[in-house]
């Protein structure tokens, strides 16, 4: 089901639009307010429960050894999941993930591999036949909003925390996970050429485009992905992306280096 | 008259005044909607070579019923949207626990769209002379596209088919047309009416479509 | 394998030949399927790829009516035996990310308002893949879609660009796909609005910029074949003696 936005809202926000504002008085490169807690599970080998103002999206990843894909036998292996359980939204429904979910939890796959966070080299065990098994788990708790972003800044920080849990399964004492890269989704919706980021949910209900940009430390793009049934120019694009490695560079060194 | 194959997208004129059916509007200029053959008169259609009908107010159509209601028929004509013959519409006051004796799952009907809400809701009826069950004869198939050239201008194709074949021809703009006669008029008839379908999008139908007949009733005499 | 491992560029010429700014070969063949609505086959480099449409028609189940217009399902699937490793058949995570994007990029096209309460439903299956697959679709798809007759406000043409050896490239193969740097299909209208962007790999920004740019003027072209390809089945479709119409 989709989110139905009533025609007086979305006047609302088209007028404050046109002034240039938004309804919770932001501009519209800024973001809401971003609070990280880390370690909030102690079953988890990582977890963080990341708040993006009124979103909140809890990921855990868990780690266990298995056996290597057949074309990497030398690599450790990622696994990323997402739930968009009911209790998060009227509009979410119980059952499998439906695209939606889907087309997050790859998103917030492809940061993290794309940007080789993790050093799946080092997550080798024995060549061909045992490598360590990264689950990224992610579940969105309210979505008020801009859930990927949040998602995926959650599994970068559960990333940073994790432990690999060797001495439970007999291979040697507990290790933190290196971690080389931290990737930043950066979301902008696009209405009536103005270009939003950090869009709250009735933004995102007004507007039928969104492109996320993922980046890296060294401000290069690792990940991007249009979703929604509008039309971006090129310009728009590039608009986005200086801002969004701008943003991405922000909130990297805020929540992520100190 | 000049004629043109279109594609959606292609620019048809900078005079916005053109825009006729199959286009639109987009900063002033006309662009077409559709894959299909422009004319540019004074103003600019765009014929589609293929798609599905939408009914109309007043279109007559061929239908068979598919469902009975407690009060309506359900009806298939072709298209995305069924239609709906309600009891009210048959032309005589019957019962309605008797609906299904007078037309069946299956029956075919004559009928005219009465109307059509926004939601597409598209009400049916049997109330005209002209229209009713369809009993012999036989129903063929083909675009609803091409049926304005089996019409023809002002009707002038439909009166001379119907003349020369010398066949009840009922024609639905759903892209079903009936046809009634003797056999070697029907045969002639889906003949010619084949030929329509597949020359419909070019010029000088007509004079072909007679030339046509003459040969194969001299073959025939 | 690494991509250290494999040579891209000799005297300045891709593994097949190409140079880096250039399409593979594109065959089109419009109306290939008598069931369906439209249908279209493409062939971009080794991909072959076959869409059909149908509708719009009713909707099943009935909950997923739109009272105001239609809704657009897209199917990508991929063919057990379109890969080297057989691929398990039906839906996994990947197809059901393509299938959501190809939609967005075709439906800001589309006249859904012209058919409240109806569905157009888009099939598209890979037959034999060799990367780029989700674009040879969605271009198949939009000359689907024009084949059927549903209104568009104009086609929809795809394209990839990637980077290899750091150097960017058009419509990458399977093997610049595999062991490429970075991987960026698009979509647009022949206006140049976008309508899918997606990518993966490391680009710097300048880089990105530049892939954008030749990832549209192979849509452009792409395009061009599109179009031509529904010109010419028009004029199979009827005896050319008697079209007096000069086809362009």
């Amino acid at each position: 089901m989709t989110n139905v936005i009533s025609e007086i809202k979305k006047d609302f926000i088209y007028n404050l639009l046109l002034k240039g504002e938004r309804a919770d008085g932001r501009t519209f490169d800024q973001y809401r307010e971003i609070s990280i807690q880390r370690d909030v599970i102690r079953k988890a080998e990582g977890s963080a429960l990341v708040k993006l103002g009124s979103s909140q999206v809890l990921v855990g990843v868990k780690m266990q050894p298995g056996e290597p894909f057949p074309d990497s036998p030398n690599r450790g292996v990622i696994i990323t999941n997402a739930e968009l359980v009911p209790l998060a939204s009227p509009s979410f429904e119980p059952g499998p993930p439906n695209e939606v979910g889907i087309e997050l939890a790859r998103l917030v796959d492809r940061g993290v591999r794309e940007s080789k966070a993790v050093d799946l080299e080092a997550l080798c065990i024995v060549p061909g036949k045992q490598v360590w098994i990264v689950f990224i788990d992610v579940h969105i708790l309210d979505d008020c909003g801009n859930i990927l972003d949040a998602a995926s800044l959650g599994a970068i920080s559960a990333l940073l925390c994790t432990k690999v849990p060797a001495s439970k399964f007999g291979l040697g004492e507990d290790y933190i996970l290196p971690i080389r890269d931290l990737p930043i989704a950066t979301s902008a919706i696009e209405f009536n050429d103005v270009l939003m980021f950090d869009p709250g949910v009735d933004e995102e209900a007004i507007a039928n485009t969104k492109l996320t940009i993922i980046s890296t430390i060294e401000g290069n793009i690792c990940g991007t992905q249009k979703s929604g049934t509008g039309m971006l120019k090129p310009e728009q694009v590039y608009r986005i992306i200086d801002i969004a490695c701008e943003k991405a560079k922000e909130i990297r060194e805020k929540f992520l280096e100190a | 008259m000049d004629r043109k194959v279109v594609v959606p997208g292609d620019l048809l004129s900078e005079d916005a005044k053109r825009s006729g059916e199959g286009t639109y509007i987009r900063n002033g200029s006309v662009y077409s909607l559709l894959y299909g053959l422009a004319n540019f008169r004074d103003k600019i259609n765009v014929i589609p070579l293929a798609g599905k009908y939408v009914p109309g107010p007043g279109d007559n159509v061929i239908g068979v019923v598919k469902d009975i209601t407690f009060s309506n028929w359900i009806v298939d004509i072709n298209s995305p949207y069924d239609g709906l013959l309600h009891i009210s519409e048959f032309p005589k006051r019957i019962e309605s626990d008797d609906m299904s004796k007078y037309l069946r799952i299956g029956s075919s009907i004559m009928t005219r769209v009465k109307d059509v809400d926004p939601t597409m809701k598209v009400e049916l009826t049997l109330n005209d002379r002209k229209l009713g069950q369809i009993k012999a004869g036989q129903v063929i198939d083909i675009s609803h596209t091409r049926v304005p050239r089996l019409i023809g201008k002002g009707g002038s194709m439909i009166s001379m088919l119907k003349k020369e074949l010398n066949c009840n021809i009922f024609v639905g703009q759903n892209g079903r047309i009936w046809i009634h006669g003797g056999a070697e008029d029907m045969d002639l008839a889906l003949k010619t009416i084949a030929l329509i379908e597949r020359e419909a999008h070019t010029n000088g139908l007509t004079d072909r479509v007679v030339g046509f007949l003459k040969t194969e009733k001299g073959a025939r005499s | 394998m690494d991509e250290t491992d494999i040579t891209f560029f000799k005297d300045g010429l891709r593994l097949d030949g190409r140079r880096a700014d250039q399409l593979r070969p594109v065959k089109i063949e419009v109306g290939v399927l008598a069931r369906a609505d439209g249908s279209c086959y493409i062939e971009m480099g080794g991909n072959k790829v076959i869409a059909a449409v149908y509708g719009p028609r009713e909707v099943h189940p009935r909950h997923l009516q739109e009272v105001s217009r239609a809704i657009v399902r897209y199917r990508y699937n991929m063919a057990s035996f379109s890969v080297e490793e057989r691929k398990r058949p039906g839906p996994d995570r990947r197809s059901y990310e393509l299938s959501k994007v190809s939609r967005e990029a075709l439906e800001p096209v589309i006249l859904t308002s012209f058919f409240p309460r109806s569905v157009i439903d888009v099939f598209v299956e890979v037959l034999q893949a060799d990367a780029g697959t989700r674009t040879a679709g969605i271009n198949a798809a939009a000359v689907a879609l024009a084949d059927a007759g549903i209104p568009m406000k104009s086609m929809i043409s795809s394209c990839a660009a990637g980077k290899v050896a750091d150097t960017i490239v058009l419509d990458p193969m399977k093997e610049e796909d595999n062991f490429g740097q970075a991987d960026l299909p698009i979509a647009m209208t022949p206006n140049g609005d976008i309508t899918l962007m997606q990518m993966d790999g490391g680009l710097t920004p300048d880089e990105f910029r530049r892939a954008v740019e030749m990832a549209m003027k192979g849509a452009r072209d792409i395009y061009e074949i599109q179009r031509q390809a529904l010109v010419n089945k028009y004029s199979q479709l009827t005896d050319p003696g008697h079209v007096e119409a000069v086809v362009q």
